[in-house]
């Protein structure tokens, strides 16, 4: 019992802390050192940061990957790893002993010492700093070094997956009192050479890096390519040698090409349809049901995906998590069910507007798809699509029907409590389900596996079936990359190997 | 000086055998246009398919039996699509072409003939208009105001009057020089007269010309748009956004991007090609 | 009736004269747009707090980072406080990008002019060769000919063009990079190389325009009396349309050029976007999609000054080629 209740993660627990390798990659030669590659991004403006903390896109969080270490770090089970932190544990999941690694540098030459780590995580609670976490971060009540490399993190409540949470690009590790983001200086793989925002940032590596023998390339130069099919081109031309974010239609051009091979991530990545508690007949229970129904998911994973997806199950939790539930039943496509819901929901011939943009991926499709249905089952939806530009801040869970997109989270609980919790400031639905608020509370402070997987997976059938959010697939994310590139394999929480492929990779040319 | 009046209206006169007097190049931008009039008419109705159902298994299939025309990106029937797409193309672009043009000839004679004090007012805010790059101003104002067909119309339309002002104004300006329009005024005609009679119709058609490109850049702006990520709302399409849904086509050549492609190829230049055979004043020697 | 020589004093006079007005009705000019450019952002939804927050605006995160850029204060005062620093010369601090707008726009504008001149130097030349070949043939098979390929260049979107150039000379036969990478340190040639497919898609744009205004600018002169009057006294064709007829027709021809070549700024934003060049236009989307108002206003700002010039050369070229216009 007391074992149980008690969360260690060390370096010498080897089930959990050892990087999994794939077998392929492990069989292949020795990794190689040297060499320089490009690769390409999917945004890049004069909003590109060097300072973890802000980090917006997944651009941004590639670039603080290749300059920063954090605590922990993301395997491709999407369990937690140790990184900068040696040891950390806890008894009652509340209050964190952390210990760090002995003997790791800054690029400028300091040691890393407890108050980098203390500067690093309580500058999140400013609420001037601009952090992108800061909901998060206010799970934070204290954090103290107790020593040059011990400190002690206290939350306001237990959490169990805290080290899971700090594997996050904006919890990474910065030097104490930094402010002049222009010259960053951190513990990751490689050191900036140039950034120019909107343009183009340049890494070479750090020699001092702390993990032995890596990482293996020369220099790495990151640039953004907004749009996808220049992006691709870009690639098969050779002008760079891996780009995020393919388009499903554009992978048989790449595998066709010979020289170029696709590294395909399964993710929690959706993009939802969010139906409001408070937009009128969208609160409506059976309304909420019937287009539930009226996704056809396969249609959605086979032509707006082109089988690049995971049919999902309106809740959050995609198949390959440690904590799905299985034997929640299917819910698929179906017209009469539909129809008999919006009936009894006592749905009118009035057009109902849904809110689609590009912002969120395939949702203008998606919407198109629920029009052609919705027609022959009594529902008149009117698509307004949306510019992508400003669709965040004024359309996004402000109409009664819209369109959300979700990228992958590493825990349940982090795509829980940011999403579908009552009180969260992205409660997409405006829902409130006190059974569901206080299922997550416990799941937070129940170290038993097996006890979290059964009180997340109550968790996924409350939000199935009654919460105002249909999600039709999970989105694969799709790499494309120049097959001399050698050492990549997926991790789920996000594209180039949950943005942290430059460590690992190393170039054969 | 009022031959060259004479000869406009001799010129408009002969209505009945100008299509026979029309080059080839004019004959087939005639049908052309004629050809694309009717479809964007009657398009709709003789789309096979719902242009936004989801009729074919395959995406980007090519040419075939039940789809004439092959499948777009999700597997929707080409040939529908395009049918229905063709009156954005034709509809939206021509209404604000013509408003454009118009209004831009209109502030150009205004400009040219009235007191020099209003030709600087309107100049300068047209500057200031013309300035602004229109792709940027398009998506500037698509963001603010929304992006319903009337809007849109709108927008197209008030960008791209400024270019036609001031192709109009230095032609208008030009001509209110000439000596035929100096006698004119001294012959005491109204400000009214001389714009309508003696400078408008020597500047019709350098206009027609501007016209021709103008329709053509509205297309290509509802195809910019589009690839902005704004534009005539889905399911629907104009063909330029047709073009741009499926750009990843293009490797795979299939006709879900050609054939708007081609559309908007013929459309346009159509259009050009006739307005470059109508007859004009001066009667150029070849006919 | 052709250009006649007038006395080279008062030509002169008249020019600088034009010039001194029109820098004062240029600055007018530059004001309106900054009005119009202040009045059309306020329309847009969201700001730059908003914005940057994106996804995870919290309305006290919003309203804590909007108080840190200033943007509390409100909208009218921030637009008088940046018009008076722009008359200090100093044109803002771009609080999206932790940056001076200065520096950023430092980093850009060299690109675009580059650019932008590169095509000008193959597009004018190009144009006029086109425009003043097909008037002179006009009707005949050559006429058409070019008629027909003038439309055709511009009867496409850009970005297919620029897509299709991409597929065929970078992916496929490898010649030159499908992104226009622009070498830190690198030959004349090296640059050219990664902007020929930019410069080569910026051209089809505007060589059609221009090239049907002048051929229809010359043929509205050749029609006229004087051209036959000349014709009659055995001036031969070519000299005929060169010294005779453009002067004439010049008016026109320079305002579509002006207008054209003013495009080749602020109207490259696709071609920017699919070649990933980093250009003004490009970075004036960037403003407009961040809120970035500093930012938005030195953009415009500066095709605002780039117009005006072309259209200042334009009128000047007019009027030096034909003095009748100096009345007006």
């Amino acid at each position: 019992m007391g074992l149980s209740r008690r969360t260690l993660l060390t370096a010498g627990m080897a089930a959990s802390a050892l990087p999994l390798l794939p077998a392929w990659s492990q069989a292949a030669a020795a990794p190689r050192t040297g060499g320089r590659i490009r690769v390409a991004g999917m945004s890049s403006s004069t909003a590109d940061t060097t300072d973890p903390a802000k980090g917006a896109l997944s651009t941004d969080y590639i670039r603080h990957h290749m300059l920063y270490s954090g605590l922990t770090e993301y395997g491709a089970d999407l369990r937690p790893r140790l990184a900068l932190a040696e040891a950390m544990e806890s008894s009652d999941q509340i209050s964190w002993r952390v210990k760090l690694r002995d003997g790791v540098r800054f690029h400028d030459g300091k040691r890393l010492n407890a108050e980098d780590v203390v500067f690093s995580l309580t500058r999140h609670l400013d609420p001037a700093g601009g952090s992108k976490v800061r909901p998060i971060a206010s799970q934070f009540a204290e954090i103290r070094a107790t020593g040059p490399l011990d400190l002690t993190i206290t939350l306001t409540g237990p959490n169990v997956d805290l080290p899971a949470m700090l594997a996050q690009s904006h919890f990474l590790i910065i030097a104490a009192g930094a402010k002049d983001f222009s010259r960053p200086n951190g513990t990751g793989p490689y050191r900036i050479k140039s950034f120019v925002p909107g343009v183009s940032t340049i890494v070479t590596r750090n020699e001092d890096f702390w993990k032995p023998g890596k990482p293996y390339l020369d220099e790495i130069e990151l640039i953004g390519i907004p749009d996808e099919v220049s992006r691709v081109n870009a690639l098969l031309s050779g002008d760079v040698q891996m780009v995020i974010a393919v388009n499903p239609r554009s992978i048989h051009r790449i595998r066709e090409s010979g020289a170029h091979e696709m590294l395909e991530t399964p993710s929690g990545l959706y993009t939802n349809l969010i139906m409001r508690v408070d937009g009128g007949i969208t609160g409506n229970p059976d309304f909420m049901l019937g287009m539930k129904y009226l996704f056809d998911r396969e249609l959605v994973k086979r032509a707006l995906f082109r089988g690049s997806a995971i049919i999902a199950n309106d809740h959050p939790i995609p198949p390959f998590h440690p904590f799905f539930r299985a034997d929640l039943p299917q819910r698929s496509f179906d017209l009469d069910r539909a129809r008999y819901h919006f009936a009894k929901a006592g749905l009118g011939p009035a057009r109902l507007p849904v809110y689609a943009s590009t912002a969120a991926e395939g949702s203008v499709d998606m919407g198109s798809a629920l029009q052609e249905y919705g027609a022959r089952a009594g529902l008149n939806l009117a698509i307004n699509r949306m510019p992508a530009d400003g669709y965040w801040s004024t359309h996004w869970m402000k109409h009664p029907l819209s369109f959300g997109n979700t990228n992958p989270r590493a825990t349940a609980d982090l795509v829980f409590s940011q999403f579908y919790k009552s009180t969260a400031a992205w409660n997409e639905t405006g829902w409130k389900n006190e059974r569901f608020d206080r299922l997550l509370l416990e799941a937070r402070a129940t170290a038993n596996e097996p006890l979290r997987a059964q009180i997340y997976g109550e968790m996924q059938e409350i939000v199935s079936n009654h919460c105002g959010t249909a999600i039709p697939v999970f989105i694969n994310l799709s790499d494309g990359y120049d097959k001399r590139l050698k050492g990549l394999y997926p991790v789920p929480v996000g594209g180039f190997m949950g943005y942290a492929f430059a460590e690992h990779v190393w170039w054969e040319g | 000086m009022s031959v060259t009046v004479d000869e406009i209206k001799a010129g408009k006169a002969v209505s009945p055998g100008w299509v026979a007097q029309l080059p080839l190049s004019g004959k087939l931008g005639l049908g052309l246009v004629i050809f694309w009039i009717a479809t964007a008419i009657a398009g709709p109705w003789l789309a096979p398919y719902d242009p936004g159902a989801f009729t074919h298994q395959d995406v980007f299939a090519s040419f075939g039996a039940a789809h004439w025309l092959g499948s777009d990106y999700l597997g929707r029937d080409v040939l529908s699509r395009v049918l229905s797409g063709a009156r954005y193309s034709v509809g939206l672009a021509a209404a604000a072409a013509i408003a454009a043009s118009c209004t831009g000839t209109g502030l150009a004679l205004i400009a040219a003939l009235a007191p020099r004090w209003l030709d600087e007012l309107l100049s300068r805010f047209i500057d200031t208009l013309i300035s602004i790059p229109s792709k940027i101003f398009a998506l500037v104002l698509v963001a603010a105001v929304g992006s319903s067909l009337l809007l849109l119309f709108l927008i197209a339309a008030f960008i791209y009057i400024p270019g036609a002002y001031r192709i109009a104004r230095s032609q208008a300006v030009n001509l209110a020089q000439m000596d035929y329009v100096q006698v004119a005024r001294t012959r005491g005609e109204k400000a009214a007269y001389i714009a309508i009679r003696e400078i408008l119709p020597n500047m019709l058609h350098p206009m027609l010309a501007d016209f021709g490109l103008r329709f053509v850049f509205i297309v290509l702006m509802l195809s910019g748009l589009s690839f902005l990520g704004l534009g005539v709302q889905p399911p629907d399409a104009d063909l330029g956004s047709l073009v741009r849904e499926n750009i990843s086509g293009l490797g795979e050549a299939a006709p879900a991007i050609l054939v708007p492609a081609l559309a908007i190829a013929t459309l346009t230049v159509g259009v050009n090609l006739l307005i470059d055979a109508l007859p004009r004043r001066h009667g150029s020697k070849e006919g | 009736m052709a250009a006649s020589p007038t006395s080279s004093e008062s030509g002169n006079a008249f020019l600088l004269l034009l010039l001194a007005k029109r820098v004062a009705s240029g600055l007018l000019t530059l004001f309106l747009v900054s009005l119009v450019v202040f009045i059309i952002s306020g329309l847009l939804p969201g700001d730059a707090a908003q914005e940057m927050l994106g996804q995870s605006a919290t309305p006290e995160a919003v309203a804590a980072l909007r108080q840190q850029m200033g943007l509390d204060q409100p909208a009218a005062l921030r637009f008088l406080r940046w018009l008076a620093g722009l008359l200090g010369g100093d044109p803002g601090f771009s609080m999206v990008a932790n940056m001076p707008v200065a520096d950023i726009i430092a980093s850009r504008l060299p690109n675009s002019l580059i650019l932008a001149a590169l095509s000008t130097l193959v597009a004018v030349p190009l144009a006029l060769t086109i425009g003043i070949t097909s008037a002179m043939r006009q009707g005949g098979r050559l006429d058409r000919a070019l008629n027909t390929t003038t439309l055709a260049m511009v009867a496409l979107p850009e970005f297919l063009i620029a897509t299709i150039a991409v597929l065929f000379f970078a992916v496929e036969l490898r010649w030159l990079p499908s992104i226009a990478l622009v070498p830190a340190q690198g030959s004349f040639l090296d640059l050219l190389r990664a902007l020929a497919m930019p410069i080569l898609s910026l051209s089809i744009i505007v060589v059609a325009q221009m090239a049907r205004m002048t051929r229809a600018a010359i043929i509205a002169q050749l029609g006229l009396p004087y051209v036959e009057m000349a014709r009659l006294k055995g001036v031969s064709p070519a000299r005929l349309v060169l010294v005779h007829v453009l002067p004439n027709a010049i008016a026109p021809i320079v305002n579509a050029m002006a207008l054209s070549l003013s495009y080749l700024l602020g109207g490259a934003v696709i071609v920017e976007t699919i070649f990933n060049y980093p250009g003004l236009a490009s970075l004036m989307v960037n403003a407009v999609t961040s809120r970035d108002m500093p930012l938005l206003q030195a953009c415009a700002m500066i095709f605002c000054c780039a117009y005006l010039s072309l259209v200042l050369i334009a009128d000047t070229v007019a009027i030096l080629a034909n003095p009748r216009l100096r009345n007006r």
